[in-house]
């Protein structure tokens, strides 16, 4: 008898499948990593240009407003925060508040991720404003090589954080589209945050580059 | 999940011990930029896989005594079938034409786009599959 309770043990341990990644985040975190070669093409065109006209790059890069812009870098890192605070709360199935709005650490999923919404369009409506401040200044993506590859390279990026938005009301309209809050969503809302952190990071480097090192 | 992670761990560092080399011999801007990016590639699939290697248990695949049977189970929800990838790639084709002639073409594609990506998003969430 002490076997047959023994092999039932073993057959009941093997009927449930076994733990495997997520496929949806794995995917993600592998095409991640392609984006960052697309990055990579940019920084390249960045460094070469800054090589061969050193010139154009002491003038240009007089015209950034740097006080400003830290400003709204350190906004969309703190996205980064909320965001991942926004994740946990996911985890933990928790989608709504459970408190008044005002008490945040109530917050639910999606109080989290319409506030990490609204600093990621804080960060755009800054980058605009930057745009058409350079642009009365003369800088433009055909004045000369440092515009290009600066409206190239933080546009491409404003594109990313852009289409991360969108990514962010798709998610959210999941939540109120079905009763319970499923698996599959709180995998959506990890894989927009590996994006929004992703995009976050190459931010970190862009702003480096062009606005610390110039 | 360790071995697929050794795969990209022996990415980075091979990237990491090239790049100081080609930069010192070279001189080159362009494709120090581009390695230590690829370095990049390689560190953050790593990082990701011996992370997820440590959460979950060792894979049938992964243990020597593993059995083909045991991979049996649910691995998740595929589409059977779907036309909202077509209609997407389709959009896409029209923004990029917009770009080239004329941006009331690339307006109507992102429209488009953005139908094509809401239906792709919602397909199993609305009609009869609303849950």
């Amino acid at each position: 008898m002490a076997d047959v309770a023994s092999t039932t043990a073993v057959d009941a341990a093997h009927t449930r499948p076994p733990e495997r990644p997520n496929l949806v985040s794995v995917g993600v975190i592998v095409w991640l990593s392609s984006e960052l070669m697309f990055f990579a093409a940019l920084f390249a065109i960045y460094f070469t240009l800054r090589s061969n006209a050193p010139g154009v790059w002491d003038e240009q890069s007089e015209l950034l407003n740097v006080p400003f812009s830290l400003v709204n870098t350190t906004v969309l890192v703190l996205s980064s925060v909320t965001c991942q605070l926004g994740v946990l709360r996911a985890e933990r199935g928790q989608v709504g508040r459970l408190g008044g709005l005002a008490q945040v650490g109530k917050w639910g999923m999606r109080e989290w991720f319409v506030l990490t919404f609204v600093m990621g369009a804080f960060f755009i409506g800054g980058q605009v404003f930057e745009y058409a401040e350079l642009v009365t200044h003369g800088l433009t993506l055909s004045s000369d090589p440092y515009g290009s590859i600066f409206y190239l390279a933080t546009g491409f990026h404003g594109l990313h954080v852009t289409l991360g938005l969108v990514a962010f009301l798709l998610v959210l309209g999941r939540t109120y589209m079905t009763r319970r809050f499923t698996h599959e969503q709180v995998t959506s809302s990890i894989v927009v945050s590996y994006y929004w952190h992703f995009v976050d990071v190459v931010w970190i480097a862009l702003f480096l580059t062009i606005y610390v090192v110039k | 999940m360790r071995i697929e992670g050794m795969i990209f761990v022996i990415v980075a560092i091979f990237f990491a011990v090239i790049t100081p080399i080609y930069w010192f011999m070279s001189e080159d801007p362009t494709g120090t930029t581009a390695l230590v990016l690829t370095f990049g590639l390689g560190g953050m699939i790593a990082f990701y896989f011996m992370l997820l290697s440590r959460r979950i248990e060792p894979r049938p695949e992964d243990r020597h005594d593993g059995e083909v049977e045991e991979l049996a189970g649910e691995y998740g929800f595929f589409s059977p079938h779907s036309w909202w990838p077509l209609a997407g790639a389709s959009a896409a084709a029209v923004v990029f034409l917009g770009l080239v002639f004329a941006w009331f073409i690339f307006i109507i594609g992102v429209a488009l786009a953005a139908m094509a990506v809401v239906g792709w998003v919602f397909e199993y969430y609305r009609g009869e599959y609303a849950h």
